[in-house]
């Protein structure tokens, strides 16, 4: 499957809307230098076009192999994830410490659109042990940190990611598994997990569960009694080599709709009372510690609905320009045709200034050396996240729709790549927290941030955008009508947060998907008109 | 051992290519420029030489403006120890003014082996290392699609194709100047670790208008234009009897093939 990105526009974005040229001043990057940004984005897309993204349609075809006890992932996926691994893009946005390249995350985002956009299947196995390596080095204790952070970053072995339970899945605090403290300091594991990404697979010769249990006496049915701890599936000894396999049994894959090359697996915990796991940082701080995660792991998750749109895209646009249909005309040249592809290029350029634009606040939330400055960007950050993974999925899949209606019939067939773009960009709006969870988040946790501030702040960026361009002779009148819509997302956010205030919620959470899709639509046409604006100037 | 690759930077076959209004080169505007892709399986071959014959040393050179830097720290970043960005000076070159400079720039280095690729993808004039070569007065195989190392690692045995399925194998000692095909090798990727690296290796610069001494350009460009845009195709219609008489005609009077 060929894979193809504007590359111009990822350009235009890191270029002349975000400046990235800002992350340099930022400490934390300062060995950095915008010829190495450019250089890293350049491999990461020859990467993932001669690399990733001919594994793709095979891999959907075969999908993973599940013999009773172990899980095979489609062919080549292991040596790719090995030279995945050596390039470095595993840790790509991690510390330096443990094997990390210590890239700024403005920067890992397009590269993370190149890789996924080729094969999100193959993605997940990386992503996963990133996000588990990730979990271990930020609070785990010295010794768990240096027995498996490098070896996870290094391709050596690899990780997930378990929470979900069959009676278990939005509401993580009805939890079942539990973890019994034994005299060495360790925790026996006992329960099972469903959906787990990467249970198992043949791609490394270890993997390393990070796993939510409940230590018997902590409070139950809530996200509060809730701890941490990581379960190889191989134990480890002290020196780092491999010991006796740890009572963690695959119990089967699921079947699914797409992302296939990636195994969803049912594990079991402890059949033989054998299981053996560490705490990570505190006890009942599990949930606390997975949350500080969540913005990135989220972020990803709507990218992956931006990739995989952008592709169908591509993909929609060179077939829309070579097939001929009716008058020996392209089929680009009827108007229909144009308005869907019109839409799919607005919604893929909007929603890459979305989640670019709130990586770069992540990384200025993150490292600014000014307090105050990065009180202002993490809270954009965090007021942008649920949008970012609940839009950027949500319309990744209506992209896709219209990718295959731009096809006409061949769209619907397999020998086409859309129909798999479809089915594959699905699971985004379902897993990382469903979209109905990130619309209640938005409502709930991000507009009360900081008292409401942090709302009020972002607000007032864009009025201030709005009232300096409001002469600009091209866009007076879509700026006026913006105007309009601006206000009427703060009105609707005023008015949800006085009824929540006397108590009323019914309303709101009726209206939080709603809502989010408001605010969202809203903050994509201040971006994109925000690039008007710079691209009329140049 | 002391191994040379040279490259050249070139538009991206992607690129769409315009020529000035003077007709006097293509417009540089908008270009995005890559290693030329026979030049990056030089480089492969040149870092697999060196791992095999440890302690040895890669030195990527280009000649070309400011911008070749990018070519040069790519190939650092590949695994080139050195850069050596020979700054054209704007003068004027043909493949005979440059492989003079660049063969100036080599002559006191002393290199057991230099590598380049057979051609660069954008004047595919396939003369430049040739030429070199004959400069510095030592042997070169072009078109090698196999290159091993001799167990005395002052030779080597090279393998290319001549047509008809038939391969040529020659041995040859160094120096000298050994020219990638495709195939030879597949090219590795500049890791991340490879361009933190490669920030801190030694990049010098040297000036063409020092090493150009009296030579001057033996062939200069007249003209750039485009191909001729292909014509629409004709679609016939009627009766196959009749569909094969115009078609006959077509090809006979028309195109002039029958
Ligand atoms: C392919 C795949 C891979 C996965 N990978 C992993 C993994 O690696 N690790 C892991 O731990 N889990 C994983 N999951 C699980 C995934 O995160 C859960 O499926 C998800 O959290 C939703 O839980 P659920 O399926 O039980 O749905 P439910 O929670 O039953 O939700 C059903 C519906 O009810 C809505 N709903 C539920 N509660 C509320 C509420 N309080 N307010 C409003 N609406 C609500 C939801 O939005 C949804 O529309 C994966 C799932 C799949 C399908």
């Amino acid at each position: 499957m060929e894979y193809n990105v504007n590359r111009r526009d990822v350009d235009f974005i890191l270029k002349e809307q975000m400046h990235y040229e800002k992350l340099l001043e930022l400490p934390a990057f300062k060995d950095y230098s915008l010829e190495m940004f450019d250089m890293v984005l350049d491999q990461a897309l020859k990467f993932a076009q001669q690399e990733v993204a001919p594994i793709n349609a095979s891999s959907d075809k075969e999908g993973c192999q599940f013999d009773g006890k172990n899980v095979k992932a489609p062919k080549g996926f292991k040596e790719l994830y090995q030279k995945f691994a050596e390039n470095g893009f595993i840790g790509s946005d991690v510390p330096t410490t443990y094997g990390g390249q210590g890239l700024p995350f403005s920067v890992v985002m397009p590269m993370s659109e190149f890789f996924s956009g080729s094969s999100v299947a193959f993605m997940m196995y990386p992503g996963l042990t990133r996000g588990a390596a990730h979990l271990i080095e930020t609070f785990a204790s010295e010794e768990l940190k240096n027995i498996y952070v490098q070896k996870m970053y290094s391709g050596q072995w690899g990780g997930t990611m378990g929470l979900t339970e069959p009676q278990a899945g939005s509401s993580v605090g009805d939890i079942k598994t539990i973890a019994e403290p034994q005299a060495d300091g360790s925790y026996k594991i006992k329960g099972g997990k469903i959906f787990i990404s990467s249970g198992d697979h043949d791609l490394t010769e270890n993997i390393i569960h990070l796993v939510l249990a409940r230590i018997p006496g902590d409070p139950e049915a809530s996200t509060k009694g809730i701890s941490l701890f990581v379960v190889p599936k191989i134990r480890v000894n002290k020196d780092g080599t491999l010991g006796e396999p740890n009572d963690v049994r695959t119990v089967n894959i699921e079947h699914k709709m797409g992302i296939k090359g990636s195994a969803t697996c049912t594990l079991a915990f402890g059949d033989n009372d054998n299981c053996i796991g560490y705490l990570v940082g505190n006890r009942m701080a599990g949930m606390k510690q997975m949350f500080q995660m969540m913005n990135e792991a989220r972020l990803l998750c709507g990218m992956q609905g931006l990739s995989i749109a952008g592709a169908a895209y591509e993909s929609a646009l060179a077939y829309a320009k070579v097939r001929v249909q009716g008058q020996g005309k392209t089929i680009v040249e009827w108007p229909d045709v144009r308005r869907m592809l019109m839409v799919q290029k607005a919604t893929v350029e909007g929603l890459r200034a979305l989640l670019y634009m709130t990586a770069f606040y992540e990384d200025m939330g993150k490292y600014h050396p000014d307090a105050e400055k990065r009180e202002y960007y993490e809270g954009f950050a965090d007021l942008l996240t649920p949008m970012c993974k609940s839009y950027g999925s949500d319309q990744g899949f209506r992209v896709t729709e219209l990718a295959m209606q731009t096809y006409g019939g061949y769209g619907y067939i397999s020998e086409y790549p859309v129909e798999q773009y479809m089915r594959d960009v699905k699971i985004s709006s379902l897993y990382e927290g469903t979209n109905g969870i990130q619309a209640l988040d938005l409502l709930g946790r991000k507009l009360s941030l900081r008292g409401g501030q942090v709302v009020q702040q972002f607000y007032q960026m864009i009025d201030e955008f709005v009232t300096a361009n409001q002469n600009t002779p091209v866009l007076k009148n879509e700026l006026s009508e913006f105007k309009k819509a601006l206000d009427s997302v703060a009105q609707t956010a005023m008015s949800f947060m006085e009824m929540t205030g006397r108590g009323d919620f019914n309303y709101p959470m009726l209206s939080a998907t709603n809502f989010l899709n408001m605010f969202s639509g809203v903050v994509i046409g201040y971006f994109l008109m925000e690039q008007a604006v710079i691209a009329q100037k140049n | 051992m002391k191994i040379a690759v040279l490259l050249k930077q070139v538009p991206d076959t992607e690129t769409k290519i315009r020529v000035k209004g003077d007709a006097s080169g293509i417009e540089s505007d908008g270009i995005k420029y890559i290693i030329s892709p026979y030049d990056e399986f030089a480089i492969e071959e040149a870092i697999k030489t060196k791992e095999k014959s440890a302690p040895s040393e890669v030195i990527a050179v280009s000649l070309g403006p400011v911008r070749v830097v990018d070519a040069i720290r790519t190939a650092l970043a590949m695994g080139a120890d050195k850069g050596i960005h020979i700054d054209d000076c704007g003068l004027a070159m043909d493949s005979f003014v440059t492989a003079k400079v660049l063969a100036n720039a080599l002559k006191n280095e002393n290199f057991d082996l230099i590598f380049t690729g057979k051609q660069a993808i954008d004047d595919d004039a396939s003369q430049v290392s040739q030429m070199v070569a004959e400069f510095l007065n030592v042997p070169q195989l072009m078109l090698a699609e196999k290159f091993e190392l001799g167990a005395d690692k002052k030779s080597a045995t090279i393998e290319r194709s001549v047509g008809g399925g038939t391969k040529e194998v020659y041995t040859v000692e160094f120096p000298a100047v050994i020219g990638a095909e495709k195939g030879l090798n597949t090219p590795r990727y500049a890791s991340l670790p490879g361009i933190m690296k490669a920030k801190t290796k030694p990049v010098t610069t040297l000036k063409a208008s020092d090493l150009v001494g009296e030579t001057k350009p033996k062939t200069t460009n007249v003209n750039f234009r485009l191909p001729p845009e292909r014509a629409a195709g004709k679609v016939l219609q009627g009766e196959p009897e009749q569909l094969a008489q115009q078609l006959v005609k077509l090809l006979r009077e028309e195109a002039k093939v029958i």
